[in-house]
């Protein structure tokens, strides 16, 4: 596994204590996970998604990850109706592994309460967490 | 995580290398390395991989009665095992089997090498040594047989894929002569060079065991070595098969190899119930017809237990989503069948990352003529142990704490595996 300094934590998007991401683009935001969460699940070798028009609280189990270690929950990070998937991941979902925060997104949400997002952490926030954990 | 297990000679360099290091039954392993467990089991199907191995325990039986005990304790009948005709186990000669309790229940499988006319190299899973050689003593009745625990002066390595060959190749001194005459289940050569007429050596002068056997289903080698010679020999095959794409590969590629291969894990798949009824028959010593065994051992009260005794079945999925074995509290994955009716549990659920599904049948990355456009995203494969027979081809559900996934119940799981392929059609 890699060190944290070996990680990438864009300061463009907020963080969730359960290693989720978003980021806020046009009034909708597109969901992740973090590159500290995939290099802990290894190798994802199936994701199970919603359904567009799917709607989830904060909190809520929107999908699932499949690794070679486990499965493991995807908690959606703020409130809202999922208006997008990235099928991408149908077809290629070590995209999750390789580029987390670029072709490796989840899903889109449109919030139900943009400020949700303030209860997300930034950057550095997420990685004194991260610090504190190990 | 804290780090406190055993930890084999090659422990610092998985350390050095990222490996992720997990406790595997008290010893420090690597699961997987920067690579990924996917691109790890891939490798093993296209080129080779490399296992450290050294937590594997191995017992020495010498003296007289050596064959004695081990044909009273052991599976196979040691008389009639070897090849199609079923010759006797002859030294260079090494035998799959299992260790059974009085009352037929497995205590650990193993492999047994006649190393001697008197002397046989018994190895068996990770902490297994002192309780196999416990079970041996128990079972002495006055032979005459000293039985020693080599495990902890030991190094193994497994490489394994269809380009092994070509590796090892490079890494034996005289391999012309040491890879001719060497069929799977056999070996040459000795950890301890006096202790065979024809010893085997790496080019550096390392002495080593090396065995046609492995644990993946694909073509390859065992190494055994003394533990101080483990990093250097480690490091030779690496650079050895660099040019061939030979990478190291950690537990995770082993486990989903060799359930994709149709092994049992010890202690997983095979265990505390009667060792029958299984995938696994070669195991035990079948007559002709198939209604008796050749001869009387301990633990053949198993041919009884049959009739009323559980099943276990092979099965694969549709996709890579597997079961997770037990919930937080202890509880196992469950068996459900078309009627709804609970019949057994999961007892390993893996994925192999080799496989896909095209018109409903298995393909493997490995099939020469696999259909163009067909897609290898992996499918969960494993054993159940259930309370009926199930038919090939029947679709059950297995099912964790979370969800429910059908699989098919199937004769066997990944095809066009190398393992038995010629030793000349792989150099």
């Amino acid at each position: 596994m890699k060190e944290l300094s070996d990680l990438k934590f864009p300061a463009d998007v907020r963080y969730a204590a359960d290693h989720e991401w978003a980021k806020i683009v046009n009034g909708v935001a597109r969901v992740g996970i973090s590159d500290f969460a995939q290099d802990q699940l290894g190798d994802i070798t199936f994701v199970e998604l919603p359904q567009v028009g799917d709607t989830f609280g904060k909190g809520d189990e929107f999908g699932t990850l499949e690794s070679t270690k486990a499965v493991s929950e995807l908690i959606a990070p703020l409130s809202g109706e999922v208006v997008a998937v990235n099928e991408a991941l149908e077809d290629n979902p070590a995209l999750v592994n390789g580029e987390p925060y670029e072709g490796g997104w989840i899903i889109e949400v449109r919030p139900e309460d943009p400020a949700e997002m303030n209860d997300l952490m930034d950057r550095d926030a997420y990685v004194e967490m991260l610090k504190n954990q190990s | 995580m804290p780090e406190t297990g055993k930890k084999t000679p090659l422990y610092a360099w998985h350390q050095a290398q990222g490996a992720l290091v997990v406790d595997f039954g008290g010893w420090d392993m690597p699961l997987w390395y920067k690579t990924g467990a996917v691109k790890e089991h891939l490798a093993v199907i296209e080129a080779a991989g490399l296992f450290d191995t050294s937590h594997m325990a191995v017992l020495r039986l010498d003296g007289p009665d050596a064959f004695s005990l081990l044909q009273h304790c052991f599976t196979k009948d040691l008389t009639a095992c070897v090849g199609p005709s079923a010759g006797p186990l002859a030294p260079g000669r090494c035998v799959y089997g299992a260790f059974l309790t009085a009352d037929g229940h497995a205590l650990d499988d193993a492999i047994v090498y006649k190393t001697g006319p008197e002397a046989f190299m018994v190895v068996v899973n990770a902490n297994m040594g002192p309780v196999v050689a416990a079970h041996l003593e128990a079972h002495r009745a006055g032979r005459t047989v000293r039985i020693q625990d080599l495990s902890a002066r030991l190094g193994k390595m497994d490489l394994q894929g269809p380009l092994a060959g070509r590796i090892i190749k490079k890494v034996l001194k005289d391999p012309d002569r040491v890879l001719t005459g060497l069929p799977y289940f056999s070996f040459k050569g000795h950890f301890d060079p006096s202790a065979v007429p024809e010893p085997v050596f790496t080019v550096d002068g390392t002495p080593i065991l090396l065995s046609r056997t492995g644990y993946t289903g694909e073509f390859g080698f065992e190494l055994f070595m003394a533990p101080e010679a483990a990093a250097k020999v480690w490091d030779m095959i690496l650079e050895a098969g660099r040019e061939f794409g030979l990478i190291p590969c950690g537990l995770a590629a082993r486990d989903s190899l060799r359930a994709g291969a149709m092994l049992p894990l010890s202690h997983q798949d095979i265990g505390h119930w009667p060792f029958v009824n299984h995938p696994w028959s070669f195991a035990l010593p079948y007559n002709a017809a198939g209604n008796g065994f050749t001869k009387s051992f301990v633990g053949d009260v198993v041919l009884g237990l049959a009739p009323k005794a559980d099943h276990t079945v092979a099965y694969v999925g549709r996709d890579p989503r597997k079961a997770a074995l037990h919930d937080a509290d202890g509880k196992p994955a469950v068996v459900v069948d078309a009627q709804g009716r609970e019949i057994g549990v999961v007892l390993t659920s893996v994925a192999d990352m080799a496989l896909g599904l095209d018109q409903g049948r298995i393909v493997s990355l490995s099939d020469p003529n696999r259909p163009a456009g067909a897609k290898f995203k992996g499918l969960v494969c494993g054993f159940i142990r259930v309370n009926r027979l199930l038919d090939q081809g029947e679709e059950v559900e297995i099912r964790d704490a979370k969800r429910g996934l059908k699989v098919q119940v199937v004769r066997d799981i990944r095809p066009f595996r190398t393992a038995r392929k010629p030793l000349k059609d792989m150099l």
